[in-house]
């Protein structure tokens, strides 16, 4: 069972600290999440979830605790592929449209089998924009066209930075569903949320951080 | 292609910046429009006499064209640094240094392509003799690539920092030297009907080291922008 288990684990924290000119930001924290897992990080305004999710995507380092991915040492290396992030910046071109954004996702990604990127922005609510500049669109129909890549893109693990800024309430349940779908995948995800939304299905999994 | 090899990456990266920079075209217009200028202003400054004018027309219109490509060269990195592009970029699960070096790539073909069509013309504006045009051809196509990838550098350099057109200016300076003067030693050979091979071949080994090790010098450079 215990071997099983462990076997599972997607990305696994032991002690992990950050620290920014030697004041903590956050930390130590311990947690597993494992395939199928979808966790909510909590915590108020400058506890650090950002900077969590930085370190998390590997483009920010950390020498404090240890990040496990796979049970291989947390590097480019090992989580290629595997991971897709969606944080403040959108990472859309806003002179193309959502399908073209799609197509460069795709292009560096891989693609999803039996996703397409028409099917994929159907299913994100933005049927019959597919062609109009990303400029064009409101704030809350470009989180929808960046949500798409994670539908389009193979990556097992989602980091989310507050996935649910700028939308509605129908927005906001498209997002649950999403990650429902994810995780009934076999995939994880992890959230970030300063909390004022209803989170998606049952208890999930939370990662509590402290300013 | 199968969507997510590298091959597929590097195309659909390409693309993308292609398609973005047909999309504003008048940016692409600019350092052009620069060089076209800036040459038309020199015969006036120094009067019309031709002997004078041929033999300034080569280093005027490198430099200028030199000029324009860094007017250009801010921009390489900025929006996708701004839209979160370059996140999306680096957890790829392609080489970074071979993704930047396609970005290069598409920038150069966006902002010096376009000036070494126009050099000719501004060369013969200023009376530069037929036979050197070849020369500052030569010259121009293996100098802005070089200068492109010298550039890319600083700028992966100077990403984290706010508003860092002036630090890139300063260290940019003492890397343009060199291939000015090469590029210029070769256009000046030519004028003087002497052979110009020599500096053409520096350009090219200096071009050929940049090619394998400015993308990875500003792989190298973003990830360390991006981890603070």
């Amino acid at each position: 069972m215990r071997a099983a288990e462990s076997a599972n684990v997607l990305i696994e924290a032991r002690a992990l600290t950050y620290s920014r000119q030697d004041e903590v930001v956050f930390g130590p924290i311990d947690f597993a999440i494992h395939a199928g897992d979808i966790a909510l990080i909590e915590g108020d305004n400058g506890s650090g979830k950002t900077t969590l999710m930085r370190i998390l995507t590997g483009m920010l380092h950390t020498d404090e605790g240890e990040l496990i991915f796979e049970g291989a040492p947390y590097t480019r290396d090992t989580t290629a592929g595997a991971i897709v992030f969606l944080g403040h910046h959108l990472g859309l071109k806003l002179d193309l449209s959502a399908r073209e954004n799609l197509h460069v996702a795709e292009g560096l990604y891989g693609r999803r089998d039996g996703a397409d990127p028409l099917g994929v922005l159907t299913s994100v609510g933005l049927a019959g924009y597919e062609d109009e500049p990303v400029q064009r669109l409101s704030a809350g129909q470009k989180k929808r066209a960046a949500l798409a890549r994670l539908l389009l893109v193979p990556a097992r693990v989602w980091l989310l930075d507050e996935p649910y800024a700028n939308l509605d309430r129908d927005g906001i349940a498209l997002v649950n569903r999403l990650l429902g779908e994810h995780a009934a995948r076999g995939g994880a995800a992890l959230v970030t949320s300063h909390g004022a939304v209803s989170f998606a299905g049952d208890e999930p999994r939370r990662i509590r951080l402290h300013a | 292609m199968t969507p997510g090899s590298t091959s597929a990456a590097c195309a659909a990266l390409f693309r993308r910046d292609l398609t973005l920079a047909w999309r504003r075209r008048g940016d692409i217009a600019m350092p052009v429009l620069y060089a076209v200028i800036v040459t038309t202003l020199f015969p006036f400054a120094l009067g019309p006499e031709a002997a004078l004018l041929a033999r300034i027309s080569g280093g005027v219109v490198l430099v200028t064209v030199l000029l324009a490509i860094l007017l250009a060269l801010d921009s390489l990195f900025r929006s996708d640094i701004d839209d979160g592009s370059l996140e999306q970029l680096m957890l790829a699960p392609q080489p970074l240094a071979l993704l930047l070096g396609v970005k290069i790539l598409a920038h150069w073909l966006t902002a010096a392509a376009p000036l070494i069509v126009v050099a000719p013309v501004l060369a013969s504006m200023l009376r530069m003799p037929a036979n050197v045009i070849p020369a500052l051809i030569a010259a121009l196509v293996l100098a802005t690539p070089l200068l492109s990838l010298l550039g890319a550098v600083l700028v992966a350099l100077t990403a984290g920092t706010r508003r860092s057109g002036m630090l890139l200016a300063l260290m940019l300076l003492p890397l343009c030297v060199p291939v000015v003067i090469f590029a210029a030693g070769a256009v000046a050979a030519a004028q003087e009907g002497l052979p110009w091979v020599a500096p053409i071949a520096w350009l090219g080994a200096a071009l050929a080291l940049a090619l394998v090790l400015a993308p990875m010098a500003c792989a190298a450079a973003l990830r360390i922008a991006m981890d603070a």
